[in-house]
């Protein structure tokens, strides 16, 4: 199996973050770091806090205490704008899809940061030099759809689509730009296994193809167990384990925290 | 010139060399491949190939959907003097390894991994492959390394090889193209093989393209013509298409994906197809469904228009009122606005859905041939009036006699011309069998008219009777029963017995649909099939169309099967037709219970799904027997509408 370069600096750390929502505590000195090409899934029960430290990370949050860095740049207290534009994307872990827009748009849309033509060369479509970039633009679009398999229903409105292919568009947006960190968030919930399948194809290609450094949430542990280089697992906003899938599957506290015991 | 395909793209990049040849949709952007084009790729795969050390004989097999480098694959490997031998892509494993090793390929130009790795499953049986190349790297990585198979290379990697040998030496193509015997065998296509493994047909390139060329007579073709290629390129029609495109210059389009052919015809507008009935039938029952689907006035629409159509189309004529309902639209959604040239063979297709497209505007005609005889032989005329009962007339330089015709003149089609095979590959008995003094023996049954046109009843041997001596053709009768959208596969009985019954699958997809509609819960198809109002819905179809057969043929009894009949479980062949022999072992304990009458069955069975897992099924088949008399019911769909 192909086993990345774990010991090169990394690209993404997190350094004693912790979030609180007036006194709740969601996470408590979180550290961890994911290396270059890396699959780093985060497990953990219900309210873990697995989805906060994803937000952290995006920026949606701000962790009241610790410090996030992506590629050596602090990125906590940036902007999720300002993030993006370094390189992060992610998906939701309920669908955030423009509905009446169509496939391809909704794909384009992952690329919308990332055009330099503005308002005025819009306006001056074909002078402006805005059509050039639009073509550049749709062909990474187009290499997009074509790597995740969604040819057939590139036109169709995005809300007349099966949850399974929103989940696949919704892949493609994020992919769309290109991020070099991308941020998954249950991935495959409420997939059938016919979907999970191609999802999981999916997202391991991205990660061996395209050489994405994948950061994902999943609870379906055949899929984190099989296909993640590292895991981590929360517990009540703490971090319990770190660690290869079999390090992780023999840890006892693990098996406490999902058993409910210490079975 | 000589007669061979390299030849014949070689004069035409010569002579047109910027004129579009063929269009290839990537990247949502159809992709234009000029003559010239054509032939810079083939000519350096040719080399490339030899290059590889592919020498004269040699076999080349191609295993992938139709894309352009297939098509330059196998006039890449013509040139260097060997044989092309397509094999279908959604072929399994073991019958991919079967035609590798019956053939001996040394190389196989495989579209992407899916490919290589049902190659590479096969071990020691490819073991005469020396090179496998693939032309898509998605998903390859795991192939590379020191632990990846030698073998492998990428396509891309071979034009490197032949663009290198061009230039140590820009003669070599040209050496290649004198070296070419165009009377040795080239092509091995494959007959479907609907009892047996599939036997490779060899056929010469002259052959080859004076076969193109005669077909090319009858219904012509201008470079100005749209040329979509849907069905895979291993099968006969598919292959003398090909060779029609380098000897008439239309335009050859390929899909970008299987899933987004609808579109893709519909954005190319063809204007020639050749369509086994299949896929004809699948279209039509997918209209009659959509139109379920449809609001009631535009169904009112549909009935008023497609009456008008049927009716001008009994008096030879055509209703200019039923193409501005309903002809026209439909055809312009079909993507069959500009289709001038519309056929169908490889099996009988049903009265009805010929009438259909007849009605719809679409000029359909019946052609009838087999892969030994390179194809179509025999077709309707583009010009006067079409008589659906019978496949047409031969082609101008055809010899066709019927051989021990009994008192109405049916018995067996045997056929010789120019273009047929020269036997098949390695296989002197089956030559022997079937190519009689230089005559084919297809072992299809058939009547010669009196005014040359050919009506093709059934296979010789599949023709069954009656325990009184009353013949019948199941097929047909199957046709009859496949029109309904709500049957999918279905198998008809009776021969030695005292009357017909069948054996028949749902059409999940619609009858799932209807189900729903009518708030029925279900969970698997087994399920749905074995519902008592599925069961009620079922004999309904089945009684509208014992109406429109002759009493001996009417279906007396019938089972609803548990499971749909499969490709992969060998119950059907790769082109849907059904295996009787493998039908007859596996439901003879059902087709006992049809004829002793018995009301329940119960089945306690294992199948095996798509994705290779094990799934039991435990069900009580319930025998149906719908009213042999026809009664004045409406059809069903009527009924709900």
């Amino acid at each position: 199996m192909h086993s990345p370069p774990q010991r090169a600096a990394p690209l993404l750390s997190a350094d004693g973050v912790s979030l609180a929502f007036k006194g709740v505590r969601a996470l408590h000195e979180v550290s961890f770091a994911v290396g270059p090409g890396e699959l780093f899934s985060i497990i953990g029960p219900n309210g873990a806090g697995k989805t906060s430290l994803l937000n952290c990370v995006s920026g949606r949050y701000q962790p009241t205490r610790g410090t996030l860095d992506f590629d050596g740049r602090r990125i906590s207290g940036r902007s999720p704008a300002i993030r993006a534009n370094l390189g992060i994307a992610r998906t939701f872990q309920n669908l955030a899809l423009f509905a009446h827009m169509s496939v391809i748009d909704n794909v384009k849309v992952g690329r919308h940061h990332l055009m330099k033509k503005g308002f005025l060369a819009g306006g001056l479509y074909w002078i402006g030099g805005a059509r050039v970039e639009e073509y550049h633009h749709h062909a990474a679009v187009e290499e997009v759809i074509d790597f995740l398999e969604i040819q057939h229903i590139r036109n169709r409105q995005a809300g007349t689509l099966p949850y399974g292919l929103r989940k696949r568009v919704e892949l493609a947006r994020a992919v769309a730009a290109r991020p070099r960190l991308l941020l998954l968030d249950e991935p495959m919930a409420g997939m059938n296994l016919e979907e999970k399948e191609d999802m999981a194809r999916y997202i391991h290609d991205l990660s061996r193809e395209w050489a994405m450094t994948i950061v994902m949430i999943e609870h379906d542990m055949g899929v984190v167990m099989d296909m993640s280089d590292r895991v981590m697992v929360l517990n009540f906003g703490e971090k319990i384990a770190e660690g290869t899938p079999a390090e992780v599957g023999a840890n006892p506290q693990v098996r406490a925290a999902y058993l409910g015991d210490d079975a | 010139m000589k007669r061979t395909l390299a030849h014949q793209l070689a004069a035409n990049a010569a002579q047109w060399p910027d004129a579009v040849a063929a269009r290839e949709k990537t990247l949502g952007i159809w992709r234009t491949f000029t003559w010239s084009q054509c032939l810079r790729d083939t000519r350096a795969l040719a080399l490339g190939l030899r290059a590889l050390g592919v020498q004269p004989g040699d076999v080349v097999a191609l295993l992938g959907q139709n894309r352009p480098e297939w098509v330059f694959g196998q006039i890449a490997a013509h040139a260097c003097g060997a044989l092309s031998l397509g094999i279908y892509r959604d072929s399994l494993a073991e019958e991919v390894g079967f035609l590798i090793e019956f053939c001996q390929a040394r190389v196989v130009i495989a579209e992407d991994e899916e490919q290589v790795d049902k190659l590479l499953e096969l071990g020691e049986r490819t073991a005469a492959v020396r090179h496998i190349l693939y032309g898509d790297p998605r998903g390859m990585w795991k192939h590379q390394g020191e632990r990846g198979d030698r073998r492998l290379m990428t396509l891309a990697g071979v034009l490197e090889l032949g663009e290198q040998a061009l230039r140590a030496d820009p003669t070599a193509w040209d050496a290649l193209l004198d070296a070419m015997d165009p009377d040795a065998v080239a092509v091995l296509c494959t007959t479907s093989g609907t009892t047996s493994n599939p036997k490779p047909a060899m056929l010469t390139s002259s052959g080859f393209l004076d076969h193109a060329a005669e077909m090319l007579k009858i219904d012509p073709r201008m470079p100005e013509d749209e040329y979509v290629s849907v069905l895979p390129l291993p099968w006969i029609g598919e292959q003398v298409a090909l060779g029609q495109w380098l000897l008439a210059r239309f335009k050859f389009n390929f899909c970008e994906e299987a899933e987004t052919t609808a579109a893709d015809m519909r954005e190319i507008g063809p204007t020639a197809m050749l369509w086994p009935p299949r896929a004809w039938e699948a279209m039509a029952a997918d209209v009659k469904a959509r139109m379920m689907d449809a609001s009631w006035i535009k169904r009112a629409m549909y009935a008023f228009g497609l009456k008008l159509g049927y009716r001008a189309l009994d008096h030879g004529r055509r209703s200019w009122i039923s193409q501005v309902l309903v002809g026209r639209a439909l055809r312009d959604r079909l993507g069959f606005t500009r289709l001038a040239s519309a056929t169908t063979g490889g099996a009988p297709l049903g009265p009805d859905v010929f009438r259909f497209f007849r009605a719809i505007g679409v000029p359909l005609r019946q052609v009838y041939g087999q892969t030994e005889l390179c194809g179509v032989y025999v077709m309707h005329r583009t010009t006067g009036p079409v008589d659906l009962n019978t496949v047409g007339k031969p082609l101008d330089y055809v010899q066709l006699r019927i051989e021990n015709p009994d008192r109405n003149g049916l018995g067996e089609i045997v056929v010789r011309h120019p273009g047929m095979f020269t036997g098949y590959y390695r296989n002197d008995e089956a030559t022997r069998a079937e190519l009689r003094d230089g005559w084919m023996h297809t072992g299809d049954a058939g009547i010669l008219r009196e005014d040359g046109e050919l009506v093709v009843v059934d296979r010789v041997r599949d023709l069954a009777h009656l325990a009184n001596g009353d013949a019948f053709s199941p097929q047909f009768i199957e046709n009859k029963l496949k029109f309904s959208p709500y049957v999918g596969e279905c198998v008809t009985l009776g021969h030695g017995r005292e009357f017909v019954t069948a054996l028949l699958c749902i059409r999940f997809s619609i009858v799932s649909k209807w189900a729903e509609n009518n708030r029925l819960a279900f969970t698997t198809y087994s399920d749905l099939a074995a519902r008592p109002e599925v069961a009620e819905l079922m004999r309904h179809e089945v009684e509208a169309i014992n109406a429109q057969l002759p009493p001996a043929q009417r279906v007396r009894r019938f089972f609803l099967l548990y499971k749909e009949l499969d490709p992969d479980d060998g119950e059907l062949t790769r082109t849907r037709k059904v295996r009787r022999n493998t039908i007859n072992e596996r439901y003879g304990f059902l087709i006992e219970a049809l004829y002793e009458g018995r009301e329940t069955v119960e089945v306690d069975t294992t199948i095996t799904l798509a994705d290779g897992r094990k799934s039991r099924i435990v069900t009580r088949l319930k025998l149906q027997t719908p009213a042999a008399e026809p009664t004045r019911r409406q059809p069903i769909q009527e009924a709900l509408a």
